[in-house]
This record gives C-alpha cells, sequence and structure tokens, in this order.
C-alpha cells in the first residue's frame, strides 16, 4: 500500500480525495499549502506525491525541487488543462504524471498500478504478452497457452517457479487476460506477522484491537470480482491457514471484530518458489488448502531454459530505463553475449537488476552499458564461501550477512525458520535480505 | 466575454466538477465498502452544494454576456 502526500488547496476535493484513497487502503497525508507540504517531505518518504498545480502560497513545482536528489517518489500533478502536460513533461522530464480535471476513481486507481510505467513505456518493437510478459521461445509460448485457458474460466491458480522468474507478472498477465471488473490486488503472505496477517488478508472493524484506529479493507474484498494474488504463499502459518480455507469454500469475509460476513468473488492466484514435492514433504500447506488454491498449477520456466529470450528481455529493460532516464543506451554484441551465456540463478529479476547496473554504469560517449567483469551475485557465491566464517578483518556486518545467507540456504530459502534459528523478527530479516538486495 | 475572462471561468467551473467527481466516487465507495449511510448522505450533500456553486457561476455568465449583448 502506498504513502501518499495530496496537496490541494480545494477542500472539498482534499478532504474527499484523501478520504477516498484512505478507503482504498493508502496512508495519506492531505495538506492545503506548499509550506505545509515542504515540511511532511522533510519528515516522511512518501511513495506518491500528488499535487495541485496551483496553490495560494506557491506552486505545486516548487515542492519537486524539496524532494531529495534521485528521489523514487512518483509525483503526479493535478490540472485542469492538458497542455501544462507537455510544458512540464519539458521543465522535469517524463517521470511525472497527469491527472486531468475533473478526477474519477480509475484516474487516481491508475496512479498505484506498479506496473503501469513499464506498460506505458512499450514504445519499443517488443511484443507484450497479456500486457505484462515478454518472450518469445517455446517455454514461453506454453506458458500463453495455459494463461488462455484459465483466463476463460474461473478456477485459482498456484504459480510455481523459482525466485525472480516474474510470478507477480504472470499473475498480472492472468488478470489481464480475464478481462474482470474488479481490481488486482498483491500481498506477500511471507512479509506478514502473525499478528497482522488476518487483518491483511480480512480486514478490521475500528477498534477490533488495540491499535485499530480506523476501520481497515482486507485484500480479498479489495479484490472482489477481480484477482488477488497471495505471494509466498506457502510461508503462511499451517494454523492460520484454515481461515483462508473457509473464505475459499464460503467465497465470504468478516472482518476482525466485525459481524456480517461479506460476499467476495474472484480469482485467487497464489504463488510458492517451493516445488510441489516441497509443499508436501515439508508440510508447508494444509492439504484441502492446497487443492482449493491449486486448482490450475501453472510452473514458470526459469531463464536459464529460455535463453532465446534474453536478448528481447535485455532490450526490453534498456527500453524502459531509457525513458526513466531520458537516454539513448544501447547494448555491444560482445555484452549481449555475455549476459547470453550466464546462467542466471537469480532469473528474470537479476538479468533486470543486471541491465539496471550496466545501465548506471554505461559508457556516455559509446553509450553503450557497461558490464561487470564477474556476474555471479553474491547469493550465487555463498556455497564457495561456506568454508570462510569468522576471520579476523571482517566487519560485524559481513559475517552477519555471511550467517543471514548460509540459514537461508540451510532451511531451503525458508524465512521463517531462518529468522527463528537466528532470533530474529521476520520483519528484520526482509529488512536485511532487502538491504543486500539494494546494495 | 473577453478570452481571459472564458478562461477564468473555465477553472471556475472545473473545479467544483472535479470535487463532485471525486466525491460521487466516495460516496459509492462508502456505501460499498463501509455501508455508512450517515457519511453518504453529508457527502451527497456536498455534491449538491457543488451543483448549486456551478449554477451561480453559470448564472454569472449569463448576467454578464447579456451585460455585454446590450453594450
Amino acid at each position: 500500500m502506498a504513502d501518499v502526500l495530496l496537496v490541494d488547496d480545494d477542500k472539498h476535493f482534499l478532504e474527499a480525495t484523501a478520504e477516498l484513497l484512505g478507503l482504498l487502503g493508502h496512508s495519506v497525508k492531505a495538506v492545503d499549502s506548499v509550506a505545509e507540504a515542504r515540511e511532511l517531505i522533510g519528515r516522511y518518504q512518501f511513495t506518491h506525491m500528488i499535487l495541485d498545480l496551483i496553490l495560494p502560497d506557491g506552486s505545486g513545482l516548487h515542492l519537486l525541487e524539496a524532494l531529495p536528489a534521485k528521489s523514487e517518489t512518483k509525483v503526479t500533478l493535478i490540472t485542469g488543462h492538458p497542455s501544462v502536460k507537455s510544458i512540464v513533461k519539458n521543465l522535469y522530464g517524463s517521470n511525472v504524471s497527469y491527472l486531468i480535471k475533473p478526477i474519477d476513481l480509475s484516474q487516481l486507481q491508475s496512479l498505484f498500478v506498479d506496473h503501469q510505467p513499464i506498460v506505458g513505456v512499450n514504445n519499443s518493437d517488443i511484443p507484450l504478452h497479456f500486457n505484462f510478459l515478454v518472450g518469445e521461445s517455446e517455454p514461453m509460448q506454453h506458458l500463453y497457452e495455459m494463461i488462455e485457458r484459465v483466463a476463460l474460466t474461473k478456477a485459482n491458480v498456484l504459480l510455481l517457479g523459482e525466485s525472480g522468474v516474474g510470478k507477480e507478472m504472470v499473475a498480472a498477465a492472468i488478470h489481464y487476460a480475464s478481462k474482470v471488473d474488479g481490481e488486482f490486488i498483491a500481498t506477500n503472505c511471507g512479509a506478514f506477522s502473525r499478528e497482522l496477517i488476518n487483518s491483511e488478508l480480512f480486514g478490521h472493524e475500528k477498534g477490533a484491537f488495540t491499535g485499530a484506529t480506523h476501520r481497515k479493507i482486507g485484500v480479498f474484498e479489495q479484490a472482489n470480482k477481480g484477482t488477488l494474488f497471495l505471494d509466498e504463499i506457502t510461508e503462511m502459518p499451517l494454523d492460520l491457514q484454515p481461515n483462508l480455507l473457509r473464505v475459499l469454500e464460503t467465497k465470504k469475509v468478516t472482518r476482525l471484530g466485525g459481524i456480517t460476513p461479506i460476499d467476495v468473488e474472484g480469482r485467487i492466484v497464489s504463488a510458492t518458489n517451493r516445488t510441489e514435492l516441497d509443499i508436501a514433504e515439508q508440510n508447508r500447506l494444509r492439504e484441502d488448502l492446497y487443492f482449493r488454491l491449486a486448482v490450475f498449477p501453472i510452473h514458470i520456466p526459469p531463464l536459464r531454459t529460455r535463453k532465446s529470450d534474453i536478448p528481447l528481455l535485455v532490450r526490453y529493460f534498456l527500453a524502459i530505463f531509457n525513458q526513466q532516464y531520458d537516454s539513448n543506451i544501447g547494448i555491444s554484441e560482445q555484452s549481449l553475449q555475455k549476459l547470453i551465456d550466464y546462467d542466471w540463478p537469480g532469473n528474470v529479476r537479476e538479468l533486470r537488476h543486471a541491465v539496471h547496473r550496466a545501465f548506471i554504469m554505461a559508457d556516455p560517449h559509446q553509450k553503450l552499458i557497461v558490464l561487470p567483469d564477474d556476474l555471479t551475485s553474491p547469493f550465487s557465491k555463498i556455497n564457495q564461501q561456506h568454508a570462510a566464517g569468522i576471520a579476523v578483518g571482517k566487519t560485524v556486518e559481513e559475517v552477519e550477512k555471511e550467517l543471514i545467507e548460509i540459514t537461508l540456504q540451510h532451511f531451503d530459502g525458508d524465512k521463517k525458520q531462518t529468522a527463528d534459528m537466528l532470533g530474529i523478527s521476520l520483519k528484520t530479516l526482509y529488512n536485511r535480505l532487502n538491504s543486500y538486495a539494494d546494495a | 466575454m473577453s478570452d481571459t475572462e472564458t478562461h477564468r471561468l473555465l477553472h471556475d467551473l472545473r473545479n467544483p466538477l472535479n470535487s463532485i467527481s471525486i466525491n460521487a466516487e466516495l460516496g459509492k465507495l462508502t456505501l460499498e465498502r463501509t455501508g455508512d449511510i450517515q457519511r453518504a448522505i453529508r457527502i451527497f450533500e456536498i455534491i449538491l452544494n457543488e451543483c448549486r456553486n456551478c449554477s451561480n457561476k453559470l448564472d454569472e455568465v449569463k448576467t454578464s454576456s447579456s451585460k455585454f449583448g446590450n453594450e
């Protein structure tokens, strides 16, 4: 869910939009002047900023300067006139989007669709399948056929595939192909504490528990008549799974602290990076839940089995980065071959990161990306480092990172068990892993 | 009416229209998601108020254009 800063001097619009975004599950701070907004920017980090262009104490554009350099905040300007678009685009590049008054719900919602920029930049000649997927290889053709078939049904889908193969992309593609009325809502079952997971899934009423100051709409309700994507479903604690099962069976949810059951319909697309055998052997999912979720299992191929797609993917990612950074960087035959030859244990996600890194390192004169000598990621080096252990000269951070990686590997990527063994919370583990991925 | 005035009028009309649009969406979603009828009634009052606002603005045009017409 997004952290939004909303700045507009029209009181009725400001209050209604803040409430509307709140109902959609976003956290909103709403102010009516440049000065107040500037203060908030200093104190909080926002994922989205929605600004009126003309405010009593200055222009909303002044706030763009208040953002830290290389901020990832998505900026949207509210304007009465489409012509403003072209003027501002010249000033601030294409990373700013626009809402033209009068604004409706679908316009607002489009700001929070994560993959929209990716779709938006597809002015390259690379075809997107179901609006999200890139690749023409045989394994992908097979995948497209499966998506096409399941889109015609209401069956729940279980996506299986290694980390980084693009499970959320496939889920979004299924949603797109299904042409349903409702929304696509994605959530990660491994990212919530035991206490919060029920509230995230089913919502809660005001006062349901300490700290429940507002009513919250759960993801099941948000995805009504649409598609609910439950990532890392196998990380959900076993004893909480019956709650999920009951919703799937009755097609009704009751918010925590609530009385009235609410009808929900739609497709559940769940995902895991464990194999079916793992799930059964290690008892990661209750059998009854497994059969409800995996009516239609789809295996997503790892990148190393579809190497012929690598050139397409690389060109596609370059098109995105070129659009984002307003530049024109390409790739040499030699670099491309190097990317094709590599094994990509982290799959498309790793490829995307590698291209992004190389894009940042690009030679400005030759306008070509520059790959590092060694493509292997720290995660694929764990095996070699295993024997390394503690040695004088290492920093605490290095040892900590190594310990986390080894433990994670020991438990086959099971974050819950890893966190338990390390004696840290699951949230801390995720924070650490994210910081390694960002580094 | 001069161009500047037309421009100002368009701007003045767009703001209440914008508020009507977003409040209507909010009313719809409030009823769908929370069923809070009291809240919905207050939202509809805002919408009606903004409609009156628009109407007043349009009356202003009528008066000013007939004024211009007389000249």
